[in-house]
């Protein structure tokens, strides 16, 4: 699969939500997206470009705003598939993916706690991988490692 | 009988590593698993961005610490590709080799630990025996048995000592005879059927909607390998099959991981023929000195020519021992990488824990646990 056959796919059902389709190295493509069409998005991706299969989710910290992406693989065409949206750093929130992928659900929670990514409607949006109460979002920029912060962290189990 | 939550872990026999299974009980009735992890979180991702790309190898090793290798070799190719380097091909054939003798390795504790957890007691001591030996092979070309620091972006830190060829065909053949040993003192068990046939089943449709990879998609009768479907490295050169089952059990991980070695001894057989007939270079030419130091960076001299470098972004996959590992590293021009992020295989099989745990007793959490291959390393990062 080529990106042109990915955007003749998208583009008439996703219209002005679609940005671009890019190539992508060792990749079907990279679909650059608006956030509101992205349940839309991946249903298509899923049921009619046959990548039922999510591997990833990721976010990037581009200081003015963050880079979510997401990595699928289809096994009918054994190749992978990158989508990728900017959401604002001031208003940084997402549609979850988890009703189209269940997958999704664990890559979103650490995106949000280490990228500070919002997912909507996610079934289950708690810590993983920071303790609760954890308030810093390690993969943001503005985190540095060289000072020292402080913090008080509460149990899980009380 | 009432309800309730259950702890097992942050320290039980059964987690082998540093991570909290919460499950809901019933008496014997497993109703729901609620896993806790970030016990072992050092935020790896975090302190990559902080390091120079040659670095972040030693962070690698200690993101899974029974298959470092082939994590390096996750990370190197797709640093590659966001810094557009091309290694020899030699290079290409040795972390092939590190790849599978690290499946095995890995391999080989899995099976070691795992035998434990059912109650067999001298498998663990001739896995662990045998596993000494791969060991001892990493040592003799890298120095360091368990945290490597071989590969490099561009190829590999040093080539292979002369003694190499024969000492890796004298553990094949040895690891050939012992592998059927090992099937013996486990197929050949009843209590090891008792305890696994039928225990822990997700069929594939499932695998697929949770994101599983690995010997776990595979005991589904699954056919997907990376090394066969979308070949990194020279996988595309070599000749093997995809091992598969079809019980989606314990017993078919099992069977997996077995014939899966086998496999990679008729990788090994092919690819260890190969580097004796052609030497060569194993580090690419043509890198900027900072990165293309055999060892350490090179210091205040190698850093100041860092700014005329082509920005860019590299994913890899790579089938590892537990499944499907990617990296996607972004390179903005400068020494260190901008982000990298990691995907671990066990993250999504253990994400998908209540799938194939409810329903079951309590005293099939070991076993259905063992059969994942969890390690808390490259799940927490």
């Amino acid at each position: 699969m080529q990106p042109d056959d990915l955007s003749r796919i998208l583009a008439p059902k996703l219209g002005e939500n679609l940005l671009v389709v890019e190539p992508f190295d060792g990749m079907a493509g990279r679909v650059r997206f608006r956030r509101e069409g992205a349940l839309e998005l991946f249903r298509i991706v899923r049921d009619e470009l046959t990548f039922t299969h999510l591997s990833m989710v990721g976010g990037i910290d581009w200081v003015d705003h963050r880079e979510v992406f997401y990595v699928a693989w289809s096994d009918s065409v054994r190749q992978y598939v990158l989508l990728s949206t900017d959401v604002p750093a001031t208003d940084a929130h997402l549609e979850s993916a988890t009703p189209v992928w269940p997958s999704a659900n664990w890559h979103e929670r650490e995106t949000w706690e280490l990228v500070d990514v919002t997912f909507d409607h996610h079934p289950d949006l708690r810590h993983l991988l920071t303790p609760d109460g954890y308030v810093f979002h390690p993969l943001l920029r503005s985190f540095k490692l060289h000072e020292p912060e402080e913090l008080e962290v509460k149990s899980r189990h009380v | 009988m009432s309800e309730m939550w259950i702890n097992m872990g942050p320290q039980h026999p059964m987690t082998h590593g540093l991570w909290n299974l919460r499950v809901r009980i019933d008496g014997e009735l497993i109703l729901d698993a609620d896993p806790e992890m970030g016990y072992l979180h050092r935020g790896i991702e975090k302190i990559s961005e902080d390091r120079h790309y040659n670095e972040v190898v030693t962070l690698m090793d200690r993101c899974c610490y029974v298959a470092g290798l082939a994590w390096e070799h996750l990370y190197v190719l797709a640093s590659e590709k966001a810094l557009h380097i091309t290694p020899p091909e030699r290079a290409e054939y040795i972390r092939m080799m590190c790849d599978e003798f690290q499946r095995i390795g890995s391999h080989i504790m899995w099976y070691a630990a795992f035998v434990q957890d059912i109650g067999l007691m001298s498998p663990f001591l001739y896995g662990m025996r045998d596993r000494d030996l791969v060991l001892d092979l990493f040592q003799s070309f890298s120095g360091a048995r368990l945290t490597y620091e071989y590969m490099r972006v561009g190829g590999v830190r040093n080539d292979l000592p002369p003694t190499f060829t024969g000492h890796a065909r004298k553990i094949l053949d040895w690891l050939e005879q012992r592998f059927r040993e090992y099937d013996q003192l486990c197929l050949g068990s009843a209590i090891f059927h008792k305890r696994c046939d039928n225990l822990g089943v997700l069929k594939a449709n499932d695998c697929v909607t949770h994101g599983i990879t690995g010997p776990m998609l595979r005991s589904a009768g699954v056919k997907r390998d990376l090394r066969k479907d979308r070949p990194y490295a020279r996988y595309d050169a070599v000749d093997f099959d995809v091992a598969v089952a079809d019980g989606a059990d314990v017993t078919g991980r099992y069977l997996v991981r077995m014939e899966e070695m086998r496999q990679s001894i008729r990788i090994l057989r092919q690819v260890v023929d190969w580097l004796e007939q052609h030497p060569g270079p194993v580090m690419a030419d043509q890198l900027p000195r900072w990165l293309g130091a055999p060892y350490a960076p090179v210091g205040r001299e190698g850093y100041l020519l860092k700014r005329n470098y082509a920005k860019g972004v590299g994913f890899s996959s790579v089938e590892e021992p537990h499944g499907e590992a990617q990296a996607y590293v972004v390179n903005e021009g400068s020494e260190h990488p901008y982000r990298v992020k990691f995907r671990s295989p066990v993250f999504a099989n253990l994400a998908a824990v209540r799938q194939y745990l409810v329903g079951y007793r309590v005293a099939d959490i070991p076993p259905i646990l063992g059969s994942v291959d969890v390690c808390v390393g490259e799940v927490d990062r």
